[in-house]
């Protein structure tokens, strides 16, 4: 007796006849997930878009039009899922360099250099005046960028000279 | 993949191929349930024909959604009830008037519906070479679809078109069996 063929059990899966279910996936499991990892290139991928696919197919089985092929069928399905797939990977990793562009790359040792810097940096302001602090403060936000007459401009790069020494003397750095 | 990863990939599978076969035996009662509504917006008693329309309505889901012999009975089947329910409606609305009073033509609308309705159910099966899950299935669903307009003078319709049904559908039946 020669076995059904996958369209025959394809066709009696799509009529209900829930004793063929473990037949049909496993006449499509394998060659679906070959065609994913052809496709893909990695096995983690492959199998999860192949999963995916498997998913489909088998949710529009009862869909099945007999006077198709089962095979190319499913593997169409299947070719979907994995280009849906490598295009999400492909979003995936454009959005992280993305993101890794606009904020800097996470380099802890750089990071913690910086946080030394603000700590010094804020060290040195706390040893001037209130008036020289203000105004070194108020050109760091910009907010003096409206207002920044002769006046203030004298009393910023005042601060700042002080604010040099200050660094200097604490730190023997200019 | 490891056989145990495959089992749950085939458990999952199992389950979402049932709930789409639900999905779509839901939407294919929905012209049903539109069919349930306007026989109760007319029937005069629409409380025994949303019984009866609810009955078909889980009955034409139940064997959408099992698929094979009783998903193919489904449309015949309501097709053919839907003949004893239209006579029955429009049977509410006329009355034979004599000398001893007025008497409604419910009954004699259903059992001629039920003989027509089986009839069809016949044809179609011996067309269909059908099993004896098409004669059940289709059966059940012609006498609850005709039932939905049949309670319009009490059991007596629904008596009418049982006997009508039956009368219909035995010829044929017997026809089948005998080609069988």
């Amino acid at each position: 007796m020669t076995a059904p063929t996958l369209d025959a059990l394809m066709r009696r899966l799509a009529q209900g006849d829930r004793s063929v279910f473990t037949q049909v996936f496993e006449r499509l499991w394998p060659p679906t997930l070959r065609l994913c990892r052809s496709l893909l290139k990695n096995d983690a991928d492959a199998a999860d878009a192949a999963q995916e696919a498997m998913h489909k197919i088998f949710e529009r089985a009862t869909d099945y039009d007999p006077s198709r092929p089962a095979l190319p069928w499913a593997l169409a399905i299947a070719g979907f899922e994995c280009r849906t797939l490598a295009k999400k990977r492909v979003r995936r990793r454009e959005t992280a360099e993305a993101n890794e562009s606009a904020f800097g790359a996470l380099d802890p040792e750089q990071d913690f250099v910086d946080r030394d810097l603000v700590a010094a940096a804020m060290t040195a302001l706390g040893e001037l005046s209130p008036t020289d602090r203000e105004a070194l403060t108020a050109t760091f936000w910009d907010q003096a960028a409206s207002s920044a007459g002769a006046t203030f401009r004298k009393r910023r790069e005042r601060a700042l000279a002080r604010l040099r020494m200050t660094f200097r003397r604490l730190y023997g750095l200019t | 993949m490891a056989s145990p990863d495959l089992l749950a990939l085939q458990r999952r599978l199992r389950f979402r191929y049932e709930l789409s076969r639900a999905r779509l035996a839901l939407l294919g009662v929905v012209p049903v349930a539109v069919l349930v509504a306007v026989a109760a917006t007319l029937a005069h008693r629409p409380e025994s024909t949303l019984w009866f329309g609810a009955a078909t309505v889980t009955a034409g889901a139940t064997l959408l959604w099992y698929g094979r012999e009783p998903q193919s009975a489904v449309l015949p089947g309501i097709l053919a009830g839907i003949v004893p329910l239209v006579l029955a409606l429009c049977a509410n609305n006329m009355h034979a008037c004599g000398p001893g009073g007025c008497s409604s033509w419910c009954v004699e609308a259903c059992t001629a519906g039920g003989v027509i309705a089986g009839l069809s159910v016949a044809i179609v099966g011996n067309q269909r070479r059908a099993g004896g899950w098409y004669w059940l299935s289709a059966s059940s669903l012609a006498l609850l679809t005709g039932g939905m307009g049949c309670m319009c003078v009490g059991f007596s319709g629904l008596i009418g078109l049982g006997l009508g049904f039956v009368g219909g559908v035995v010829p044929g039946l017997i026809r089948r069996l005998r080609t069988a």
